[in-house]
């Protein structure tokens, strides 16, 4: 699904990925573990196609170069960020939000835009699973909402587009241990057999919910080590200094 | 110009039937505006629009004379048939109809033979010229107790029959006690590079609601000056929108004095400015009696090389004790050549007050565009929804939900 091949970055002629490769079969889910600096964000972002970094390497998504793709024909595709902070939008309210989000797919991929009503369904449906609250949905997009809240939202989108490969990034930091089972949930229930998930984090706490298949260790911006669940053990214990 | 001035006010005078008194204050109006001139950037309150080059600029040949002896056609189509409403309509700066269906008649009275106030020391040389220009000098009282029961509509047509000339009209309202009234103002250009000079004082007493809705959406090469001075008594509630957008130049100037305690103004308002477009909203907020309050909130998106200005002050007497003012202004800048001015300025001299100013202005936030291009939406989308969500902000403030509604559809803000 997802080849990354001698991935380079530099943002302002600072080189923040070296060297960087990693694929990911559908239905497989990746964890990136990394320390500060180490490049996972950097990852993420050149994921999604954000302006600013010069790229060198090869980027498939489905054999194609993401690389020829704008961040929205990428989502189009199917590939879904979870950001490490939601964005607030004053004065856009959030099902509006999901609902244009969810209908410009829909409309790039040629399938019929949902109306007010089965859009409506489904949103409460996806909210109930996830324990969202529904009042917030009218409110304006995550401006007043907690921390939690607003990574709950980000699930919350996700489980709305359905997406092929989504990539979260540090979702798990800020929550509480509620909140982050209800958000591993809304992950696993996610999982099935033609979509994966490129988990980014620091810590080993969120690998406890959502079970990897793969564990990859990210040092300042390759890829140092990588295996099964069992790594995320070893470095948890180790810490990220003593561990080569 | 000076020339062309005199002429036409003689023309003028030659031409209507103006009572004895109404020629002398004519007179001393007209000499009080050639002595003056047209307000230029030397003013503290046009430094941000300098209307006399505004005007040379834009307007070849202005002349000051209009034969309003003829009647207009009235193009029905330019009418709201969205909500029921009274009307007023003006084509041309003539008054065409005046209707007001849907009210009690004895509860509403018009004046047209009303004698012009005096000239004061006022340096407002605008306000000299339309006394000197205006012809039919209007006056609408809602009588006491008396709610309208469907929003006035004052429509302001120009055709394309009109070509540089200069446009004067004077409308008085009075609130009587505990009345209300709803007054959605409509533009409607298709004339060309006219000046238009408006001018409206606003009474509103004790216990009175006015809700004042000036809309200018249509582009249009014409340049305007509204100016409104509101007098409010003990109780009474004012609230204005302004969607300033169509014309190539406006100048919103609001005048307002909270006489009586508990009086309190809300003044909110947009600019959509694209090409060489400039307009300006300028405030005065005069807090006179204890426990009053304003808000203000100003937003602007501004594109091309357009240009908003504006100018809100704050003025509290030191009678004016619990007084709670506030005002707001923010603008999203689209390119390098736009122009976002604003000068917020609070005079207090009361010590048990409560007043607050800000201002911003910068570009569209990438970092949001692109949060909303990875949930699918292209760059024009995420802009658009952006900016309907900036604007939506301020038209939210409107309490009257019909006229929200229109307000909304006329600015397209989806919602």
């Amino acid at each position: 699904m997802l080849k990354i091949k001698n991935l380079k970055a530099d943002i302002e002629n600072k080189s923040i990925l070296k060297n960087f490769n990693l694929e990911i079969k559908p239905g497989e889910v990746h964890a990136i573990m990394g320390p500060n600096g180490s490049g996972k964000s950097t990852l993420s972002n050149i994921l999604s196609g954000k302006k600013g970094y010069d790229v060198s390497g090869e980027v498939l998504f489905e054999n194609k170069s993401l690389f020829d793709l704008e961040t929205e024909e990428r989502a189009h595709k199917g590939i879904f960020l979870a950001f490490q902070y939601p964005l607030e939008i004053p004065g856009v309210n959030t099902n509006i939000f999901l609902k244009t989000s969810l209908n410009a797919i829909r409309k790039a991929r040629g399938e019929k835009e949902l109306d007010a009503i089965e859009f409506l369904k489904l949103v409460k449906l996806k909210a109930q699973n996830l324990k969202f609250d529904e009042e917030k949905l009218n409110r304006q997009l995550n401006v007043g909402f907690s921390g939690g809240e607003k990574k709950k939202n980000e699930i919350l989108q996700m489980s709305i587009l359905n997406p092929k490969l989504s990539i979260l990034d540090e979702t798990d930091s800020g929550l509480d241990i509620d909140a982050l089972k209800i958000v591993a949930d809304g992950v696993n229930s996610l999982r099935k057999k033609d979509n994966s998930f490129l988990i980014i984090t620091h810590y080993q706490r969120l690998l406890d919910y959502i079970k990897p298949d793969y564990v990859h260790v990210l040092m300042e911006g390759k890829i140092i080590k990588s295996g099964g669940p069992e790594l995320a053990l070893e470095l948890e214990k180790k810490g990220y200094e003593n561990f080569n | 110009m000076e020339e062309q001035l005199k002429i036409d006010f003689e023309k003028l005078l030659e031409n209507s039937n103006f009572s004895k008194k109404n020629v002398e204050i004519k007179r001393k109006s007209f000499n009080n505006f050639i002595e003056k001139g047209f307000p230029n950037r030397r003013q503290e309150n046009w430094k941000f629009s300098d209307l006399n080059q505004i005007i040379s600029k834009n307007i070849k040949n202005l002349s000051f004379y209009n034969d309003l002896s003829k009647p207009n056609k009235i193009d029905q189509s330019i009418f709201i048939d969205s909500l029921e409403h009274n009307k007023i309509v003006f084509i041309n700066g003539r008054i065409e109809k005046i209707e007001f269906d849907y009210e009690e008649k004895n509860k509403i009275e018009i004046l047209d033979d009303l004698v012009l106030e005096k000239p004061n020391n006022n340096n407002n040389s605008l306000i000299f010229l339309n006394n000197a220009f205006v012809c039919k000098y209007f006056k609408l009282i809602v009588k006491k107790n008396y709610s309208l029961k469907k929003p006035l509509f004052i429509y302001n047509i120009t055709n394309k029959d009109l070509v540089s000339k200069s446009i004067n009209l004077k409308v008085d309202v009075l609130l009587e006690e505990n009345s209300y009234l709803k007054l959605v103002e409509l533009s409607n250009d298709k004339s060309v590079t006219n000046f238009i000079n408006i001018n409206y004082n606003f009474d509103v007493q004790k216990n009175s609601i006015l809700k004042n809705y000036k809309i200018d959406n249509n582009s249009n090469s014409n340049i305007k000056y509204y100016f409104n001075n509101i007098n409010q008594d003990t109780n009474s509630v004012v609230e204005v929108f302004l969607l300033s957008s169509g014309s190539e130049f406006i100048k919103n100037e609001i005048n307002c004095c909270l006489n009586g305690k508990y009086a309190s103004a809300f003044v909110n308002g947009v600019f959509i400015l694209n090409k060489s477009k400039h307009h300006e909203i300028k405030t005065n907020i005069n807090h006179l009696a204890e426990y009053t309050k304003s808000y203000q909130l100003i937003k602007g998106v501004l594109e091309d090389n357009s240009k908003a200005v504006y100018q809100g002050k704050i003025f509290v007497n030191s009678k004016a004790q619990k007084t709670d003012g506030y005002q707001l202004s923010k603008a999203i800048l689209l390119n390098d050549n736009t122009e976002f001015n604003t000068k917020p300025e609070l005079e207090i001299y009361a010590d048990d007050v409560k007043c607050s100013h800000g201002s911003a202005s910068g570009n569209l936030n990438e970092n949001l565009i692109f949060y909303l291009q990875t949930r699918g939406l292209n760059y024009q989308e995420a802009k658009k929804l952006l900016i309907n969500g900036f604007l939506l902000d301020v038209v939210e403030k409107i309490t009257d939900s019909e006229i929200k509604k229109l307000i909304k559809n006329i600015m397209s803000l989806k919602q």
